[in-house]
């Protein structure tokens, strides 16, 4: 059946065509996807709906149905090559796009199926005939997808759904949490489908007796089959559209393609192309089968530079022509997009799938990998800067100056990638949580900020996320939320009764493990579901460990197995503590239940509210102040202290928040640091919004003085500059200068934004959004937003300037 | 003790690398196009953002004084004012703040101490300005040795308006110099900053002499001192002063709106007309007297 109902068929249009030349080609391709509408393909969905409603189907096995669906999908989609690409594969049937997984959250998800093409946050086109296609599959799939099977009983059931519908304590991931991975694509490229197969092939001979690890064999197999099959269609299409072509150059183009894809993935690859177009194939085949959310090639610029290597020496390979290909790459990351509902996009935010690329770092050894293919990247992400993919460094102390100077120069002039990596501190914490020292080092950041061994760890990184603010009010209130009756959380001491900080401490840590355990009963049920009814041949087959064991990736196959907790709204919680101890027991302005007044009233006096924001606040070089945050990390870890999940691994802890501190703001009563409820928590690991009031020195201070090992699932520290303070060489200078002392003195990660200079402008009209814009001029002082309207636009225009 | 009114950390145009800017109260001089004019006077100040106020009336309670008016672009009775706080400690709004705070030099140090990593990394340090930081040239004879102590680079920019004597003692004591040298035509000097320039250009002097980290600076105020004759005398003076640059300062009116805010009397200074080349035209000028200017920014 023709399944795709958009009308473009996969033949190029020769006009077009011979404009693509050479020099402009990553231009063009760039272009064509940053103008494409994104949108909804329903192929993924209805093909796997096809397998399992094939009665043929149903009594197998569990591991080879999921092979076998994923095949299918791969074998039957519509596939196109697109003028001018020399990297190959579409994601989906629209040129950027997303798929739905029905099995998984897909029916949540197609709650909007109406409203894509209207809603006002990343519209996504799809047509009707579409629409009511995917309708048609909902009722098959209402009773079988997987939030269903989580729990035995109904309540459980209908009780987990609906607390994750409104999501206001935790949001769980684990379904998103399995394609948290860095797949071994170094292995892929190595030995080819054919050449792992034929390892499971081997294994399945010697375990004849264990039926569940003969099924893993067999559908390791199936799907490896899938996958040489999928680039074996590409390489027919482009020799079938070789042949149509009018453009002799394009044709030849279509001829290597066609080549390139016959032998990979079934074979291992035998150059930089081959290798690239295999990593490309195998993303979108994993993004298929487990769900589209931070499938990571990773460290690329280390496992393909011996192929990069190899051709540049044989003459093969230009650096010029390394550098296309790795820009048609990169850009063709930025055709996949995830399909989320009005609710996941609250939580989650924009079009982001935190597919990381990462650079730099070091071999398994130690000694330091930077290499000239790290530089290509980082001049690709500069042209570049798309949505896709996440592009992250890794920096050491022996990093080259040259690298390392290039990497603050692009971030001066405002590409926001890299984010940047500490090896010397996440090395360590990658050790001390059980990896092998050579496989810590082959570390790579996965999905937002998460770091994991390569290819060799399931660590499920975004299992969960938590909203520890919320747990401050349930313990301001004997666990129930501020102005409610209903008990949600444990029955802690009233207020009226806490004498002491002590007592205000006891209160939150009972709530905190409380919730905790609440949050991890649901996680497990859901790891188990996800063991039982969808586990991952294909990123299984990618992730060392699996085929040794035997075992899927989902049941702990890998060689090292975690599960990321993150802890959202930290620096609130730190400041409301803060806030607390010199309020009430040190000034004694307020007692208790005058603060839990006003909090339940919204802070709607100005008067009290203005007082408690004036009080210390982390991120302004206060120790005490700082003493806190750093306290509430304590508690956070030590709710997950000697648990461990269902595959047999640790639980570790993750500071970072999507955009769900935008979310949680809006349901999370007004705090003692003096946010009210609607207002935004702290986002990630970063002072809460407008409270750093002496700048990004003082900033950096109070970040070192964390312990970053206790976040042994990543931080994200997001910090913003505008461009006419550091866009300048002087200023370039500054930028690195104080971000190398923060990584010397112990700063695992930094995201730099230097912000375009048109926020000036947005800033004089929207001063909320950028409280502490800095200004910086000789001998001048003043905040941007301490500037009068007249003064502002003299700035501006001053800026505009170039001054 | 010394009155600053603001501490900035991470400048980066006030000096090599990254810096702590310390802005001292007070000033000997009225320049005309001040951009900190809550700088000139040595005592503390409310000033008043009328912007953010939401007439509330918080502060009319506080006073103690009664000089709270309820006019609409005033707040305070300047004359009943002693600028002791009270009404900016309870502005919810951040409208009325109280400018300069006492510092004794330990406090100090320990706040720009927090930042040596930092200085230490990109060859920064602290920078002193204002005001006229050699107003409270006791106070620096406290305050820098303890800096040298903590191995931290010192830059003062000055006016250079002082008893020379005061200079020569802090000498040893800062590693850098940026000196003003605004118009060189006495009287007209005199009509724009308030005061002649004879002790100033005759401090320079001096300064070129004994210290061998001395660099020129000029505000270029177009239409004032961007005449060929005031950039020819000053490259004759540099010249003889052994000087071969200068950085030159782009004009900008920010300091303007901050007047009213301190319900200063002073005459408002409006440039209107400025030519688009200025700055560029300043520089090729020097350039074209042997003077190596810099535009800085």
């Amino acid at each position: 059946m023709p399944l795709s109902t958009t009308k473009k068929q996969a033949g190029p249009d020769a006009r077009k065509l011979s404009l693509v030349k050479e020099k402009d080609r990553v231009a063009r391709l760039r272009e064509s996807v940053q103008k494409a509408a994104p949108g909804i393909c329903p192929e993924r969905a209805l093909l796997w709906t096809e397998y399992f409603k094939d009665k043929a189907n149903r009594h197998k096995h569990i591991y080879v149905q999921m092979a076998e669906a994923l095949a299918h999908v791969q074998k039957k989609r519509s596939i196109s090559i697109h003028p001018g690409e020399l990297i190959v594969g579409n994601y989906t049937s629209r040129r950027v796009g997303g798929i739905l997984f029905p099995e998984l959250h897909g029916l949540v998800v197609m709650q909007d199926l109406l409203k894509f093409r209207d809603r006002e946050v990343n519209p996504l086109e799809i047509s009707a005939e579409d629409q009511a296609r995917l309708l048609f599959i909902v009722p098959f799939w209402i009773s079988r997808m997987l939030p269903v099977k989580v729990y035995k009983s109904w309540l459980e059931t209908f009780s987990m759904i609906l607390n994750q519908l409104m999501g206001h304590y935790y949001v769980i991931n684990e379904s998103a949490g399995i394609s948290h991975v860095a797949p071994d694509y170094e292995t892929l490229c190595r030995l080819g489908t054919d050449g792992i197969a034929a390892r499971a092939a081997k294994l399945q001979k010697e375990n004849l007796m264990d039926a569940d690890k003969w099924f893993f064999y067999e559908s390791v197999k199936i799907a490896a089959e899938g996958l040489a099959v999928f680039g074996e269609r590409y390489a027919r299409l482009a020799r079938d559209l070789a042949v149509s072509e009018m453009d002799r150059d394009r044709a030849l183009e279509l001829k290597a393609i066609a080549k390139v894809c016959s032998t990979i993935p079934r074979k291992g690859a035998a150059s930089f192309r081959e290798a690239l177009q295999c990593c490309y194939f195998a993303q979108i085949a994993i993004n298929n089968e487990s769900l589209d959310n931070s499938v990571c090639p990773g460290r690329m610029d280390h496992y393909l530079y011996p192929y990069y290597e190899k051709d540049v020496k044989s003459g093969a390979l230009t650096r010029d022509k390394a550098k296309e290909l790795v820009s048609a790459f990169s850009i063709k990351m930025a055709e996949i997009v995830p399909v989320f509902n009005e609710f996941i996009t609250r939580v989650h935010g924009g079009l982001f799938n935190g597919q990381i690329v990462n650079v730099g770092g070091t071999h398994p050894n130690g000694k330091d990998s930077t290499n000239e293919l790290s530089m290509i990247f980082l001049e690709v992400m500069d042209e570049l800067r798309m949505r896709q993919p996440n592009y992250t460094a890794r920096i050491h102390k022996s990093s080259p100056k040259k690298y390392v100077d290039r990497i603050y120069e692009i971030l001066s002039k405002g590409a926001n990638s890299p984010s940047l990596y500490n090896d010397e501190v996440i090395v360590p914490i990658l050790k001390k949580n059980g990896v092998k020292i050579g496989d810590a080092r082959n570390y790579t950041p996965v999905g937002c900020v998460e770091p994991v061994s390569q290819g060799k760890s399931f660590s499920s990184t975004d299992a969960a996320l938590m909203n520890v603010p919320i747990m401050l009010e349930l313990a301001l209130n004997q666990g129930r939320r501020l102005g409610r009756m209903a008990r949600v959380g444990a029955r802690t001491k009233p207020v009226s009764q806490m004498k002491s900080m002590e007592d205000v401490l006891e209160a939150f840590e009972i709530q905190m493990h409380y919730g905790m355990n609440r949050l991890l009963k649901d996680l497990k049920a859901i790891e188990r579901a996800n063991a039982a009814h969808h586990p991952t041949p294909l990123t299984s087959m990618l992730l060392d460990g699996c085929l040794d064991n035997g075992v899927c990736s989902t049941r702990g196959g890998a060689r090292y197995n975690f599960s990321g907790i993150q802890c959202v709204g930290l620096v609130d919680v730190g400041d409301s503590l803060a806030a607390i101890q010199q309020s009430v027991f040190e000034e004694k302005k307020l007692n208790m239940e005058d603060l839990a007044a006003l909090l339940k009233d919204n802070l709607a006096d100005s008067k009290w509210r203005h007082y408690l924001r004036g009080l210390p606040k982390f991120g302004n070089d206060d120790p005490q102040a700082d003493a806190w945050t750093a306290y509430v990390l304590d508690v956070f870890k030590a709710t997950l202290e000697g648990k461990q999940n269902t595959r047999g691994g640790k639980y570790t802890t993750g500071i970072y928040s999507v955009t769900l501190h935008e979310y949680w703001g809006n349901v999370t009563a007004a705090l003692p640091n003096g946010r009210r409820m609607g207002e935004s928590l702290s986002g990630g690991m970063a002072p809460s919004n407008g409270q750093d009031r002496k700048g990004p020195t003082a900033v950096l201070n109070s970040m070192n003085r964390m312990d970053f090992s206790k976040a042994d699932n990543g931080i994200n520290f997001n910090i913003k500059f505008d461009a006419n303070t550091v866009g300048t060489p002087t200023g370039c200078m500054a930028l690195q200068s104080i971000f190398s002392t923060y990584f010397k003195r112990g700063g695992m990660q930094a995201q730099i934004n230097v912000l375009d200079p048109a926020v000036l402008m947005e800033a004089r009209d929207n001063p909320e959004a950028y409280p502490n814009l800095l200004v910086r001029i000789s001998g001048y002082s003043a905040y941007f937003n301490d500037l009068t309207p007249q003064m502002k636009e003299e700035l501006i225009r001053r800026t505009s300037m170039g001054l | 003790m010394a009155i600053l009114f603001d501490i900035q950390r991470f400048c980066i145009h006030d000096g090599p690398g990254v810096r702590t800017t310390l802005f001292f109260k007070g000033c000997p001089l009225r320049c005309r196009w001040c951009q900190n004019p809550e700088s000139q006077s040595t005592g503390p100040q409310i000033a008043f953002y009328q912007e953010k106020c939401i007439e509330c009336f918080e502060c009319l309670e506080a006073c103690s004084r009664a000089a709270i008016l309820s006019l609409a672009d005033q707040r305070i009775d300047r004359d009943l004012c002693n600028a002791c706080g009270d009404c900016a400690r309870v502005c919810n709004q951040d409208a009325l703040r109280l400018v300069g705070k006492d510092w004794t030099a330990l406090d100090l140090l320990e706040d720009i101490v927090a930042d040596r990593d930092f200085f230490l990394d990109s060859g920064g340090g602290i920078t002193l300005s204002g005001g006229e930081p050699l107003m409270h040239w006791e106070f620096l004879g406290e305050f820098l040795p303890l800096v040298r102590a903590e191995g931290i680079h010192a830059t003062l920019e000055t006016s250079g308006m002082a008893g020379y004597a005061v200079l020569k003692d802090l000498l040893p004591l800062v590693d850098l110099i940026y000196f003003d040298l605004k118009l060189m035509d006495s009287r007209a000097h005199a009509r724009f900053t308030g005061v002649p320039n004879t002790r100033i250009l005759e401090n320079f002097s001096g300064l070129a002499r004994d210290f061998p980290k001395l660099q020129a600076r000029m505000p270029v105020i177009p239409g004032v001192n961007d005449s060929d004759q005031n950039i020819a005398q000053t490259a004759a003076f540099l010249r003889r002063a052994n000087k071969t640059s200068i950085h030159l300062l782009p004009y900008h009116n920010l300091g303007q709106a901050k007047i009213p805010r301190l319900g200063s009397e002073a005459e408002p200074f409006e440039i209107s007309g400025i030519p688009d080349h200025y700055l560029t035209q300043t520089r090729e000028a020097f350039e074209r007297k042997d003077i190596h200017a810099i535009i800085y920014d």
